[in-house]
């Protein structure tokens, strides 16, 4: 049955990533596989060393580092989101959470995946070069998180009233663990190694607005939420690059601004990235607890294998055809052309 | 304490939620999964540092990976609560 919801496209970040995330796809449907192929291709070395760890079980020591987990994500969720598009579906809004946010100017037409896939290496050269680093998601509001921050800490982001990411440098971020737990805080250790959206990763962000001042950036044609500004994205920031190369150094405001979409509109929430940790977070909204909004995965909430990535992307097309947001049908071919059922 | 309840839990639970205070937790979620509920693994992982406050019981990190739904959460609590007298 129809219904008056519309689709918004939410793409997690950094932290997201585990081994093989979406890799039962390839070769399984077809655009995923194209788009993977292409992204691989492009960028050349790296996209080698890319494609074996991807499809590895047990990928080395750097699948959690921004050299790997950056295009890695970048690459998977802009697959994810053009299959989606493929099936007919035409999103009112779209959310992306750090390098998410990059996926969704890509698919809402700000930037080209190739200029997209150019700048990755550039992410990659930059960043990698940033002081050992982490982040930190903290049980607890940024409000009380904030009174224990010291030296390099910031707050990374804001993914909910009671979760709250400090991101800084290694060794503050091992005493911060020991005082938070000490207090009663629940936390968990984010998998990155570096402190993106903090300050210590502020130069290489800098040294990076050569790169985006190299592209071509349009406005959205999609209305982009921009966690980076906690509102909807304009177009003067939309082709600033400056606006783009800082990004990853500000915090993520995830909360406010899925706030903000949820207050606008009755939508049909669809993460487009491994896991369902977004998904997860909205379902605390009022707006979904109240059933005015509702949310669906495109892949398990966690790694589950090839089968279960398949099951789970059949189901989300199912729902969305359901709910008249693509012909019944429509996705069947896309996800059976390749594996001849 | 004799047996820890679904109500018990679903007591941290609104505590672990503290100002997310709209998430309804009415209703039978004994087997609905932590994720569907709008708890992700920190915030599970918020309850069983509740209970192991509060019950004396242990729930390493390890454990609670594997725990989906309420139903398992409680079962694993009880087996480690004292038989009652």
């Amino acid at each position: 049955m129809a219904t008056t919801r519309r689709v918004a496209l939410l793409f997690p970040g950094q932290g997201s990533q585990y081994p093989r995330m979406a890799a039962g796809l390839y070769g399984q449907v077809e655009v995923f596989t194209d788009t993977m192929d292409q992204a691989f291709e492009s960028l050349g070395h790296l996209g080698v060393k890319l494609r074996d760890e991807w499809r590895s079980e047990r990928p080395g020591a750097l699948f959690d580092d921004v050299v790997r987990a950056q295009p890695l994500l970048y690459a998977v969720e802009y697959a994810l989101g053009r299959t989606v598009l493929d099936w007919g579906v035409r999103p009112a809004a779209m959310l992306g959470h750090s390098v998410g946010e990059m996926v969704a100017a890509t698919l809402s037409g700000v930037l080209s995946f190739s200029s997209g896939l150019r700048l990755m290496l550039d992410r990659v050269e930059q960043y990698a070069a940033t002081p050992p680093g982490g982040m930190l998601a903290v049980a607890a509001s940024a409000a009380d998180v904030t009174a224990h921050l010291t030296g390099t800490l910031a707050i990374a982001a804001v993914n909910a009233e009671q979760q709250t990411v400090v991101a800084g440098e290694r060794a503050e971020l091992a005493a911060l663990t020991r005082t938070l737990r000490d207090r009663g805080f629940t936390c968990v250790a984010v998998r990155a190694n570096q402190a993106f959206h903090s300050p210590v990763v502020a130069g290489a962000a800098r040294r990076s607005v050569d790169a985006w001042s190299a592209v071509s950036l349009r406005p959205p044609h999609t209305r982009l939420y921009s966690a980076r500004l906690g509102a909807v994205l304009g177009s003067a920031a939309a082709v600033d690059p400056a606006f783009w190369a800082m990004q990853p150094a500000a915090p993520v405001l995830f909360w406010p601004t899925l706030d903000l979409l949820l207050r606008d509109e009755s939508v049909l929430l669809v993460e487009v990235g491994p896991g369902q940790g977004l998904i997860t977070l909205a379902r605390r909204h009022p707006a979904l607890q109240s059933g005015h909004c509702d949310a669906v995965g495109l892949l398990p909430a966690r790694a589950a294998g090839p089968d279960a990535e398949l099951a789970a992307l059949r189901a989300a097309a199912d729902r969305l055809a359901a709910d008249g947001h693509i012909r019944p049908g429509a996705a069947a071919p896309s996800i059976e052309a390749r594996s001849g059922v | 304490m004799a047996m820890f309840t679904q109500a018990d839990l679903v007591g941290y639970m609104r505590r672990a939620a503290g100002e997310d205070e709209s998430i309804s937790l009415d209703g039978d979620i004994a087997e609905v999964t932590f994720a569907d509920l709008g708890y992700d693994s920190l915030a599970v992982m918020e309850i069983a540092s509740l209970a192991e406050r509060e019950l004396g019981v242990r729930l390493p990190e390890e454990t609670m990976a594997g725990v989906e739904t309420p139903q398992q959460f409680v079962d694993l609590v009880n087996e480690q609560l004292p038989a009652s007298v």
